[in-house]
């Protein structure tokens, strides 16, 4: 992204002449490739999106079936009865609704909380130096390579013994301690390309350490930012194992996230083979992330995007 | 650097660099402490050297994960990029340069969520869906959609391609976010340098390799790490998804799965927390080779 | 999440009824446990509710003090403990108040509250997250039991608690010989058919082998699977099977010398002709591509006569009861004769106790916990726990003459033929972890693959004095 820095002037010169170009009369050849390419680009594309799309469908259709229709039927036959009674159970007796809202309560804290120490440490890390920079670097860096279920068990016991059990607190700071290891990695990397110029410029006009960071490293890191929060969000919402090592003692259960909820209907569909609540549940959790996504998904680009450009 | 500059640092260390050490490195500490007993999980521990290391030398399924994982590790990372790095540039490019602009090709929004999908469902769940793709009988999706004479494959149930089964889901979660995450960085490359490239007659296939690979390249490697982290871990898909979970006969067995299984159902603790500093190390050398490879623009003296 | 898809829903009860046997479960809690339990508070059995003890309140508990009562709320639900056992408890107390919860984690919701000394008075035991009972039991935290068997059945005249239940219930909660735990449930193993498709083809049940694959080539002939289990994640039920049969050959004592890992164990002769003959159903009668299916896939697919035979416990029409359409009725049939020679008769079956119930030592009121169980373990209650959730209780006797459910009528009717050749099976399975891992492997593969019996009893064999010469693992004996 770094070496975006170094092509101005481009603009300056490139447009006309492209424009000029076109105008000149090779139109129809670019036209014709065009076609071909976008022909044999869409059966791609197309092609790519039943493969993802496929497998969803599915889910929704068998969140109406019955367990026979579900497993020995035809994959994507209607279901002979549409019935939103498993909407009403997941609903209503799994209190999916609940455990959505705590889920996003839980990751919308401690994807903030990754952001700023992620990036505090990262801000240090790649441009002070300073005794015991690599150690702690390498330090973060190691904990990519850590499995978290080896850490599970520990993990009981050190919350246990800080009374975080069974608290927000505890799993949003457990969270931010599991995230920071690739948010370290990934922003420590970005904040080494950003352009040094624009922070010695502020350091001569007298702006302190902190003030540099928020101010003039934080918007011009935009883009990473963006991007790393985005792969926090989406881990931390499908954490299973640590929700549930941690959500524990009397009184948790109104507390579980959604994962936990959806384990929870599942439990029962081992029981009693209730697959199209199991399947309904996952409609309702996926939806309302589709539509979020579908309507951000312009801004999620930009801010992508943006500190790229400059 | 002036003023301040080591109450600023530790200022800002103190915070991360406690949260980390308190809930991640103070838990993998322990793991490596009892890689050295032969605790099975309840009552008292007993050191044993490196007995555990010893013995995972000699067993058999050790090895045939290790396999299991390195395949994932070689093939997850490039078959997912190059398939990201294709959508995204369709989406970003490929639809030509009109009135001066390059532009992806017509629906690449409807595309771009549509592709992202995966990413919103749990692995658990992904790993029931694909179960029912890779049904071994004519209820099976991918079976189903054969001819009904045809003798139906069975996937993970045959030992040849049970892995080959895991790598695809593995692929078909990813490559979205990797549109994404590509894409921006493709909105970001200068339309204009597209511009000129075409002028020199440059068809779409070069741009793609001339101009787009290259600006992309950091991100690539960025990429490439984190689905290599990814390739190690498998767990869910595999726990979830195979006959007799690793099966048959250990032909879908990966590290992790071992790990857990001991850990949490062998009652073997301590094995369970040597294959844990083997897969700790493993990784690691993943990372740190990546990692020197990435390092080109690295501002330390 | 992951456990739920990988295991049927049976494993999560035989392990319970193992866990009681044997005091050894590992479940994702089992680091913390041991430390927690252990690391319990010892100074909590500050106040205890009791009473005098009489004839009427044999375990003398305290009328008017409340007890606290957790059900695991799984397969069999709760409607059992709220609409059965607590009216019971209150028609004969009626100034303890039952304080009632449900939960489907055991373990994390109990766990810390037997660590900070403030248990419930009876816990239900059960699920995929049910604590370690063994690890409970040594940390002193379950009440000895010996009072309750040894007060008199709450509804059977003359007869003490012990005196009212089935053989062995007891003995499977029994700890350095002292009962802790109660094992509820009672559960029968075998063949399960369709009986109205067998009547309606007039296929008899087959007593002899030879019966049994002439009857087989007949179901194939008409189009039907003629056996069928889910290699993927339930090739247990068909180890379970085989070893079944073998010690029909050779007597439990086939089973009791695999589990104490005894060399030449798997080489028994009795193993091998098991091995040999359950192969050829394997080459001649399965479905190759059941090796990729899962229980849930089988079942369903039985359930539309698209199988005939299917080994399993009496759980299953329960667990089917949704899917089941009006023309199948399950029932249940003991496995055939190997070898004319067979030891135990072809009426033997195999059937075993499980689903912990259990009072907190250190909890306000032991006792109550305890007349709460003699509350479960009365006829009355039984006979409810069996209709509501379709299974049978360790209470001998109690649904007896009384029609509950097709399969369960069945499966009653086969203890009754078995007379005392009931045997409780193995515990290798739950002992020894990777002994059973390999034993699903290798039923596999001989199912599936070419039915080699000496290959199976070969690799049992090598996996077995694997697990004997390993010092790493605990040994377990029985006799």
């Amino acid at each position: 992204m770094t070496n975006l820095t170094s092509t101005p002037g481009l603009d300056a010169t490139a447009a006309p002449v492209a424009t000029k170009a076109r105008s000149a009369g090779r139109k129809s050849d670019t036209k014709r490739d065009i076609n071909a390419f976008t022909g044999l680009a869409h059966i791609g594309l197309v092609i790519w999106a039943l493969v993802t799309a496929g497998p969803l469908i599915w889910v929704l259709l068998a969140s109406f079936k019955s367990n026979t229709e579900i497993f020995l039927g035809k994959p994507f036959a209607l279901p002979e009865h549409f019935s939103f009674e498993t909407y009403f159970n997941a609903w209503g007796e799994a209190h999916i609704g609940r455990y959505f809202l705590n889920s996003v309560v839980v990751v919308i804290i401690s994807t903030a909380g990754t952001m700023l120490f992620g990036s505090m440490a990262a801000y240090v890390l790649a441009r002070y130096k300073f005794r015991g920079n690599r150690f702690i670097y390498y330090l973060f860096v190691s904990g990519l390579a850590f499995p978290t279920f080896m850490a599970l068990a520990p993990l009981f016991y050190i919350l246990k013994n800080m009374g975080l059990l069974g608290t927000y607190t505890g799993l949003v700071l457990v969270y931010i301690a599991y995230s920071l290891p690739f948010t370290v990695f990934f922003l420590a990397a970005f904040f080494k390309t950003l352009p040094y110029e624009i922070e010695e410029a502020a350091t001569v006009d007298g702006a302190s350490h902190t003030r540099k960071f928020f101010q003039i490293m934080m918007p011009m890191a935009k883009s990473g930012l963006v991007s790393i929060t985005i792969f926090n969000i989406v881990g931390q919402w499908n954490q299973y194992l640590l929700p549930v090592v941690i959500m524990t003692g009397p009184g948790a259960e109104s507390k579980y996230l959604l994962t936990q909820g959806i384990a929870n209907i599942s439990t029962s569909a081992g029981y009693h083979a209730e697959w199209s609540t199991l399947f309904a549940a996952l409609v309702l959790s996926i939806l309302p992330m589709i539509i979020v996504y579908a309507i951000f998904q312009r801004q999620i680009q930009a801010g992508l995007t943006a500190g790229a450009v400059k | 650097m002036r003023r301040g500059k080591y109450p600023f640092i530790i200022g800002f260390l103190i915070v991360p660099v406690a949260l980390y050490c308190t809930f991640v490195v103070a838990a993998y500490l322990q793991t490596f402490q009892l890689s050295l007993t032969n605790w099975s999980g309840l009552g008292p521990i007993e050191y044993v050297g490196f007995d555990n290391f010893v013995k995972l030398w000699h067993d058999e399924l050790f090895w045939k994960s290790i396999r299991h994982n390195i395949f994932v590790l070689i093939l997850l990372p490039i078959v997912t990029i190059i398939l990201a790095l294709v959508f995204a540039f369709l989406l970003n490019v490929g639809g030509g340069h009109k009135g001066g602009q390059t532009r992806g090709v017509w629906g690449s929004k409807v595309y771009r969520v549509i592709f992202f999908f995966p990413q919103l469902l749990a692995l658990a769940i992904v790993a029931v869906i694909f179960g029912r793709v890779f049904g071994p009988d004519k209820s099976g999706m991918i079976n189903g959609l054969f001819p009904a004479d045809w003798k139906p494959w069975l996937f993970l149930a045959d030992e040849r391609y049970a892995m080959l089964c895991i790598l695809i889901v593995l692929i078909w979660q990813a490559v979205g976010f990797y549109v994404v995450l590509f894409s921006a960085g493709m909105g970001s490359i200068p339309a204009e340098i597209y511009e000129a490239a075409a002028l020199d007659g440059a068809t779409r296939i070069t741009l793609f390799f001339r101009i787009t690979i290259p600006l992309l390249w950091n991100t690539v490697q960025v990429a490439w790490v984190y689905l290599g982290i990814a390739a190690f871990d498998c767990f869910a898909l595999v726990n979830i998804m195979t006959v007799d979970r690793g099966g048959p006969n250990g032909a879908s067995s990966v590290l992790s799965l071992m790990i857990y299984r001991n850990a949490f159902e062998f009652s073997q603790a301590g094995y369970a927390s040597a294959l844990g500093v083997v897969l700790f190390f493993l990784t690691l050398t993943f990372a740190a080779l990546t990692l020197r490879v990435t390092r080109r623009e690295s501002v330390e003296a | 999440m992951t456990e739920i898809f990988t295991q049927p829903a049976v494993d999560r009860r035989t392990l319970l009824r193992r866990a009681a046997a044997v005091g050894l479960l590992a479940t994702p809690a089992v680091g913390m446990l041991s430390a927690c339990v252990g690391g319990g508070s010892d100074d909590s059995s500050s106040e205890q509710a009791t009473g005098t003890k009489s004839a009427d309140n044999p375990l003398g508990i305290d009328p008017k003090t409340g007890v606290e009562i957790v059900i695991f709320n799984g397969g069999l639900g709760t409607a059992y403990a709220t609409d059965v056992d607590t009216p019971l408890f209150n028609k004969k107390w009626p100034d303890a108040k039952i304080t009632y919860s449900a939960t489907e984690q055991i373990s994390t919701t109990i766990q810390p509250r037997i660590n900070a000394g403030n248990p419930p008075d009876m816990i239900n035991n059960s699920g995929s997250n049910l604590m370690d009972f063994g690890a409970i039991v040594k940390a002193n935290q379950a009440a000895e039991l010996t009072d309750l068997f040894a007060a008199p059945s709450l509804d059977v005249p003359g007869k003490t608690v012990a005196d009212t239940l089935v053989p062995g219930a007891i003995e499977q909660g029994t700890y350095n010989g002292k009962p802790y735990a109660v094992n509820y449930s009672y559960t029968v193993f075998g063949l399960w058919y369709n009986k109205k498709l067998f009547e309606k083809n007039s296929w008899t049940i087959p007593t002899t082998w030879a019966d049994f694959t002439a009857l087989l080539d007949k179901i194939k002939a008409a189009g039907i699977t003629p056996f069928g289990y889910a290699g993927a994640n339930a090739s247990y039920y068909m180890v379970r099977a085989l070893l079944t049969s073998a010690a029909k050959i050779g007597t439990e004592q086939v089973l009791k010398d695999i589990d104490n890992l005894k060399e030449g164990a798997w080489q028994n002769d009795a193993i091998k002709q098991a091995a040999q003959a359950w192969g050829e159903i394997g080459n001649k009668y399965i479905n190759k591509t059941f090796l990729g299916l899962k229980h849930t896939e089988v079942q369903l697919q039985q359930d539309q006569d698209k199988v005939a035979f299917y080994p399993c416990g009496s759980w299953l029409e329960n667990e089917q009861a949704k899917d089941t359409p009006p023309g199948f009725e399950y029932a249940i049939a003991p496995y055939p004769s190997v070898t004319t020679a067979d030891k135990l008769p072809a009426t033997a079956i195999n059937a075993a106790a499980g689903e912990i119930y259990f009072a907190a030592a250190k909890g306000k009121n032991p006792q109550g916990g305890k007349e709460y169980l003699r509350t479960m373990l009365s006829k009355e209650a039984a006979l409810g726990f069996t209709k509501l959730t379709k299974s049978l209780t360790v209470v001998a006797g109690a649904s007896d003459g009384v029609t509950i459910s097709p399969g369960l009528t069945s499966a009653n009717d086969a203890i009754t033929k078995a007379g005392k050749d009931i045997f409780m099976g193995y515990l290798f399975d739950t002992w020894y972890k990777k002994l059973d891992d390999e034993s699903r492997g290798a039923v596999n593969d001989l199912m599936f693959k070419g039915g080699d019996a000496q290959k199976f009893c070969d690799r049992m064999e090598k996996a077995s004095q694997a697990v004997a010469k390993d010092s790493s693992v605990t040994k377990f004996t029985r006799s």
